[in-house]
């Protein structure tokens, strides 16, 4: 009895838990599921393009073929895939090699791309097509998987020789359904053009409507590489599982050293004064839980250099501000990019602002939109939990001149880039709580915000001389004919005269509306509270 | 002051602001405060004046740039009067002002009158001319029988007109005594002023002025701007001038106004104030000095004893002991005698009065 249970359990493989415990990659309801679905594929295809060098172009179609079932075709022009990764990439399960990688990645731990295959498997019986072009060669084929064994099945279909490059990927589902609502793939690409303007992104809708989010900038943004992991933010289960990738590390001083950042041959003979129990000349592997346990309580009592940070690559100041020009065209627009910091001790994020007021956000009717993202990805769900909402309603915005942010023409992105994005859950469309994070995000937001309110006192100075100016050009006319019959001056004359004092008098109260926000100091945000 | 002069000024003031637009500036207009407290009492004189407190308005002022507007608007409006040798009330003006501005501007150059006269009260210091100067004229209440004969020059014709010979209705003083009317020739020994129609009616009908060789006038009340215009200009002619007015504040004041010129008007100085008019009656002494009146009295209306409490405060007054030792009765007594009164026992008394008053000097001034 008892072995039949634990045959059964071991033949549970992770496609037959996520297939059964399937809202936990973030398929839970019909709109969001579609979203997820673009979504998967849509971070593949950047993150493809930009590994490469290439500037993404991206196409999303949407056919509806009957009630809640819809054809998804995706295209990139990234490098393609290899007929040998292609299984890997779409029909297996947890297959990517980035899960343990401690960098900042827009990834989905590699569940993705695997996980809309069986998606659309269990909800159409359909295989997913996919046409790769990589290295010349020109590859069309279908995919499906071995649920039970979390094994890919292909069937190729076509070869053929191309010069062309790049992945399409054609795969149907039932039990989803598209709108345009906050929720639906047109914001969700929306925003991804927004935090992403290198990329250019098409999407044809079920009623055949094209919309294009062009490109803004010219050139892939940096790449961000990867760095050790700070000792600082590691949990006794990491230590652990870094301790399988540490194979060439015969002692768990040297693995501590050549793992973790900031860890000094100094530091390591420290974490040995503080646990003489532990052996630390013991093979990494072997290492337990009540000894990494007790390694992170140490590290936890040690003071350590803070990690590099400049392994973080945000969207930039000048790409999100052409991106909101681009899309947004607002009245004003002010960005904060605060510099990287750590939470937990030791994982480095950072948090950069965009607010855009009035002009296209009063046009395209958005009022109070806080738009968040996480490594450059929109988050469109789950924003009750999430930190950054949080974080902004704690915001006084009367403070900043903004009298009622649910009812003014204002935008604000929100992008939080990080190593490791402490999401609240798989669904990975939440931050969660740390207060390191919400600091971050309240002093950015506080920021910007006050470039906004300079521009709307400045707007509202403006306001009030042109109507000054508007009194006074009222009577030119009047005036420029009494002032003739008076003195036989043409009337035409000094009309015109007037009207040059006036423009004289009034155009440097135009100079003054905008002024650029000061340069963010650093703790600034703090003297505010 | 003539009709080219106030040309003159008028075309000054339009050069002096088209000046500072050619300078690259807004124009401005510099006028003298005509507030109370930049009021005066001229001791030298005896007569109220505007003080040297300047406010300078701007067109490019918001606050300002109707009013400014406006202004100018009434100069040149007046320039034209004055060139084409033609005359209107205030009122008048105000309909030649009351246009709109223009298709585009939903507004009126002046909607009320009352934005107007100000502004021609402005341009009259400003310029240092007489409304009458530039063609204005206000409403005649005036009159006069005397032996005195005008030769007014009105509407191209000249006329000489005597004021013995106006029989019942006497001659009607004109808003501008200045502009095309002179004194021909002038006989008389002095100026009575009573303040109401009917006792000038009495006086007349008695043959007064005839007896007594004087200028009979009434202003029918509060003096006309040409009234007090008048008086100056006979005063000028060293002849004295008597006023008879009601025993209570009220007409005191009309012969305050006389003598000094009132707050309002206090920029119009001594061209129309006559320090040396001389107040004969009636007052609250009289009514021991003549038992009858007595009987006559009435009670003083609460109006009577505010303008009465608020003379008391007037330093060009209060400095009169004898004035204000009547003021004083009035607040304590509350009565006030009509110079109607005087009438009361005989109808001819009135003549009688005036006569024993100026005789025995028995005035207060």
């Amino acid at each position: 009895m008892e072995d039949d249970v634990f045959k059964q359990f071991r033949e549970h493989s992770v496609a037959e838990f996520f297939k059964k415990n399937r809202q936990m990659l973030g398929f839970s309801g019909k709109v969001r599921s579609l979203t997820m679905i673009v979504h998967e594929f849509v971070t593949n295809g950047l993150d493809a393009c930009e590994e490469a060098g290439i500037l993404p172009e991206l196409a999303v179609a949407i056919e509806e073929l009957g009630k809640d079932h819809y054809r998804v075709t995706i295209s990139d022009n990234g490098p393609g895939i290899p007929k040998s990764h292609l299984g890997k990439a779409l029909g297996q399960m947890l297959a990517g090699t980035k899960f343990h990688r401690y960098i900042q990645q827009r990834g989905q731990q590699g569940i993705g791309a695997a996980a809309c295959t069986m998606f659309s498997y269990i909800t159409t019986g359909q295989s997913t097509k996919a046409i790769t072009s990589h290295n010349g060669k020109k590859l069309t084929a279908t995919i499906s998987m071995d649920f039970k064994k979390n094994k890919p099945i292909i069937e190729v279909t076509g070869e053929e020789e191309t010069e062309e490059h790049g992945l399409t990927v054609v795969s149907e589902y039932k039990d989803v359904r598209y709108e345009r609502s906050n929720y639906g793939i047109f914001e969700y690409l929306r925003r991804t053009a927004l935090a992403n303007p290198h990329c250019s992104i098409s999407l044809i809708e079920p009623n055949n409507e094209k919309t294009v989010f062009p490109r803004s900038i010219e050139v892939n943004p940096k790449r961000p590489f990867e760095i050790k992991p700070h000792p600082l933010g590691i949990k006794p289960h990491d230590l652990l599982e870094f301790t399988k990738h540490a194979v060439e590390n015969k002692r768990i001083s040297s693995f501590l050293q050549h793992t973790f950042a900031r860890v000094s041959a100094a530091k390591v003979e420290e974490l040995k004064g503080m646990l003489p129990e532990i052996d630390f000349n013991k093979r990494p592997d072997k290492m337990t839980w009540e000894e990494a346990e007790a390694i992170v309580g140490a590290i936890e009592k040690l003071k350590w250099i803070a990690p590099a940070t400049d392994s973080l690559v945000p969207i930039g100041k000048e790409q999100v501000e052409a991106s909101f020009r681009n899309i947004f065209n607002p009245e004003v627009l002010v960005i904060t990019q605060r510099s990287p910091k750590v939470y937990r001790g030791g994982i480095p994020f950072s948090v950069e602002v965009g607010i855009a007021y009035g002009g296209g956000v009063a046009a395209a009717n958005k009022r109070g939109e806080v738009m968040r993202f996480a490594n450059k990805v929109p988050l469109l769900f789950d924003a009750g939990g999430c930190a950054i909402t949080e974080t902004i309603k704690t915001i006084d915005w009367k403070r900043y001149n903004i009298r009622n942010f649910d009812e003014e023409p204002i935008a604000v992105l929100v992008n939080v880039v990080s190593v490791h994005v402490p999401y609240t859950s798989a669904g990975k469309q939440a931050l969660a709580s740390e207060e390191d994070l919400m600091n971050e995000i309240k002093f950015a937001v506080m920021e910007a915000s006050r470039g906004i309110q300079r521009f709307i006192s400045g707007k509202k100075k403006a306001n009030e001389i042109a109507t000054k100016k508007k009194v006074v050009s009222r009577y030119i006319e009047q005036l420029s004919n009494d002032l003739a019959s008076l003195t036989k001056r043409k009337p035409e004359r000094i009309a015109k005269e007037l009207r040059e004092i006036i423009e004289e008098k009034y155009v440097d109260a135009k100079k003054e509306e905008i002024k650029p926000p000061e340069k963010p100091k650093e703790n600034e945000g703090e003297k505010d509270e | 002051m003539s009709e080219s002069t106030a040309m003159k000024k008028l075309e000054e003031l339009g050069r002096g602001m088209v000046k500072q637009i050619d300078a690259g500036e807004g124009p401005t207009f510099e006028t003298t405060l005509r507030t109370k407290s930049n009021t005066l009492y001229d001791e030298g004189y005896g007569c109220l004046r505007t003080g040297d407190k300047k406010e300078t308005r701007k067109y490019l002022s918001v606050a300002q740039a109707r009013t400014f507007m406006q202004t100018v608007a009434i100069a040149a409006k007046t320039k034209q009067f004055l060139a084409q040798n033609l005359h209107t009330s205030i009122r008048g003006l105000f309909y030649q002002l009351k246009f709109s501005l223009g298709e585009n501007l939903d507004e009126d150059l002046f909607t009320e009158q009352s934005e107007s006269n100000g502004l021609i009260e402005d341009l009259e210091v400003a310029l240092k001319i007489k409304r009458e100067d530039l063609h204005l004229t206000t409403d005649r209440k005036g009159f006069l029988a005397g032996n005195m004969k005008i030769r007014d020059k009105f509407g191209g014709e000249e006329t000489i007109i005597d004021l013995a010979k106006q029989g019942r209705s006497g001659w009607s003083i004109p808003s501008d005594v200045d502009n095309g009317m002179e004194i021909e020739s002038l006989d008389a020994d002095y100026v009575l002023v009573v303040e109401k129609d009917a006792l000038w009616q009495r006086l007349n009908e008695d043959k007064f002025w005839k007896e007594e060789n004087c200028l009979l006038v009434t202003p029918k009340g509060q003096s006309t701007r040409g009234t007090r215009r008048l008086l100056r200009k006979l005063a000028d002619k060293k002849l004295p001038v008597y006023c008879l007015m009601d025993c209570d504040a009220w007409g005191w004041y009309i012969y305050w106004t006389i003598k000094t010129g009132s707050m309002n008007l206090a920029y119009l100085g001594r061209d129309f104030a006559v320090p040396e008019s001389r107040f004969i009656g009636v007052t609250m002494s009289d009514i021991k000095e003549f038992s009858f009146l007595d009987k006559l009295t009435i009670k003083a209306k609460d109006v009577d004893i505010k303008r009465a409490e608020e003379m008391m405060g007037y330093p060009w007054i209060n400095r009169h002991k004898d004035w204000v030792r009547e003021l004083k009765l009035v607040l304590k007594t509350k009565k006030k005698i009509e110079q109607d009164a005087l009438q009361g026992q005989k109808l001819t008394f009135v003549g009688e009065y005036i006569k024993q008053k100026i005789e025995n000097k028995e005035w207060l001034s």
